[in-house]
């Protein structure tokens, strides 16, 4: 991520393409994991990630400090497009099907691990969808219970009563598949 | 095979099993990112989509301010546009009037008129009496013609007739009534009011030109006051009877005393009362004449006196219709016309200078302000309705896609 974001003076005032620049190379590949885990499907989560950083790009002056942190608005509007992507494909049925890549196992693992790892994501499987998206939100993206909160529209408390739930119904759906 | 050990460990297991982007699709974002993340072609195809994009692209701020610019460059130009095409009535200002740029309706017939009796026979400073009463006011009009009426100021001119008794008209009068069969001529009532501003030091020097011209007309002063002093304070006034075919001239030469600040001409048919009356008089001639023959051959005594009392009651009654028939003709020859000079600082010294005086910018300024004012309550008594409804869709349309996005992840 070398590059650097090219924008107009008229577009845009200079210090909100540097804060954008931050923000692309600290976000890319913690959206990707995000929008990966909702759309279930590595290449409409591609389509999605380019759209969400586009829209956040073309956005980008309109961001209101007052409002919350600059990577909860960039969630936010990777979740709406996600959430667009599958009204749009209507794929609501896939969200329970286990995508193939994140099924994968790495050759060099042992027997043990792979098996620990697919029952970790069959539990993950049968999770709600919203405490999925909690887990994606806080162990794929990294983002902090305040930004998840923010994403989700939840007081922060209410979101890290529902992730520690969430956890915890995923400890007991692989102990019991263990 | 073991559990997990505790929530450490898990999450360890979740966090290797994050998904990761293709080497291949970061580089290309990267270089999207680098290249300011210019839309893809197949999603611009719709110039309403690219002008959707840009506006939504927009601060807020800077769009509401453009919003803000347009709504009064609007205003302005719908101002201007209501400005020019407005016609005014009382303007002592933008759009001054001349005596000379007045047109004046020339007589088109001449009819004699009797009684002329103290026309300008009056000086400043007195109080003038008619020596013959006004016009009848008292018949009862059944079918007049709509009243034709003009403002000067407007640039409007009321019906062209001049004489009291016309040869013809426009069809709008030969057309239509009772009485149109029977119009080979038409009865007309008219009447003017005219206001003329001058210098409170001309005030007596005009009303003596008033006279004048109420002399040169052959007219009748009604009554007349005229009043020194200074501007504001002086000023006259003439109740005037003149003759209907100079009407036009007498009209013109007032506009030439001093300059016109707003003139009304009225007309007024009454061709239907004038021949009803006719007819009546007509009628009541006959009875007469037979209650004569009844008094000749009458045999007795008491058939006689109760002839005569027929008789007298039937010229009774023939004397009043014949004082109506005067009263209309009188009204149809003179023509009412009400004179009053102003020496209003706003219309007397800009009237003589032909300037502009700041009085006059500030009553074009708050004309104008108030123009103003009636277009944005007009535009916004459209756009706040409209601007309610689209507000209400767009919430609306918002909750839906919102609804849309919850369902689609759950």
């Amino acid at each position: 991520m070398d590059g650097t974001l090219v924008a107009t003076a008229e577009e845009a005032p200079r210090e909100a393409d540097i804060a954008f620049d931050r923000l692309y190379r600290s976000s890319r590949d913690d959206v990707y994991a995000y929008v990966a885990s909702l759309v279930r499907d590595a290449a409409a989560a591609e389509d999605v990630t380019a759209t969400a950083f586009e829209r956040a790009y073309r956005k980008r002056s309109r961001f209101d400090p007052s409002r919350g942190e600059r990577r909860a608005w960039l969630f936010g509007i990777a979740r709406n497009a996600a959430l667009d992507e599958l009204r749009r494909r209507g794929r609501q049925a896939e969200l329970a099907a286990e995508p193939a890549d994140l099924a994968s196992v790495p050759a060099h693992e042992s027997a043990e691990a792979s098996e620990r790892r697919l029952a970790l994501n069959a539990a993950l499987t049968r999770l709600e969808p919203r405490e999925r998206e909690l887990i994606a939100l806080k162990f794929f993206a990294g983002l902090a219970n305040a930004e998840i909160a923010a994403v989700l529209g939840l007081s922060e408390s209410n979101a890290g009563t529902r992730l520690h739930r969430a956890v915890t119904k995923l400890r007991e759906a692989c102990d019991g598949a263990l | 095979m073991e559990p997990f050990r505790d929530d450490t460990d898990l999450i360890a297991e979740l966090r290797a099993l994050r998904p990761t982007p293709r080497p291949a699709f970061a580089a290309e974002l990267d270089e999207r990112a680098a290249a300011g993340f210019t839309r893809h072609p197949s999603r611009a195809s719709s110039p309403l989509a690219n002008l959707f994009a840009r506006l939504r692209a927009v601060p807020p701020r800077r769009l509401a301010l453009s919003a803000g610019a347009t709504a009064l460059a609007a205003v302005a130009a719908a101002t201007v546009v209501v400005a020019v095409g407005e016609p005014r009535s009382d303007s002592a200002s933008l759009t001054q009037l001349s005596p000379t740029a007045r047109p004046v309706s020339p007589p088109t017939s001449e009819s004699p008129v009797s009684g002329a009796a103290g026309a300008g026979s009056n000086g400043v400073s007195s109080t003038a009496k008619p020596s013959s009463s006004g016009a009848g006011t008292g018949v009862q009009y059944e079918a007049a013609d709509p009243t034709v009426t003009g403002t000067a100021a407007s640039g409007e001119e009321s019906s062209s007739t001049s004489a009291g008794r016309l040869g013809g008209v426009g069809p709008s009068a030969v057309g239509s009534g009772p009485f149109a069969s029977n119009a080979g001529h038409r009865d007309v009532e008219r009447s003017a009011e005219m206001v003329l501003g001058t210098d409170p030091a001309e005030i007596g020097s005009d009303a003596a030109r008033v006279f004048d011209a109420v002399h040169a007309a052959n007219g009748i002063v009604l009554s007349s006051s005229v009043t020194g002093g200074a501007a504001g304070d002086a000023g006259a006034r003439f109740d005037l009877l003149i003759p209907a075919a100079k009407l036009g001239d007498a009209l013109a030469d007032f506009s030439a005393i001093g300059t016109v600040v707003s003139r009304h001409e009225a007309t007024d048919d009454i061709t239907a009362p004038t021949v009803r009356i006719g007819e009546h008089l007509r009628d009541s001639r006959a009875t007469i004449d037979g209650l004569l023959v009844q008094l000749a051959g009458a045999d007795t005594d008491s058939e006689r006196a109760e002839v005569e009392a027929e008789l007298r009651a039937e010229r009774r009654h023939a004397a009043s219709l014949r004082s109506q028939a005067t009263k209309l003709d009188r009204r149809a020859n003179l023509s009412r016309v009400s004179v009053r000079i102003v020496t209003d600082p706003g219309t007397a010294t800009a009237d003589q200078s032909g300037g502009w005086s700041i009085g006059d910018a500030l009553d074009d300024a708050g004309h104008i302000l108030g123009i103003a004012a009636g277009v944005t309550i007009v535009a916004l008594a459209i756009l706040v309705p409209l601007g309610l409804i689209a507000l209400l869709v767009w919430l609306a349309n918002r909750a839906r896609i919102r609804r849309g996005r919850e369902r689609a992840l759950t």
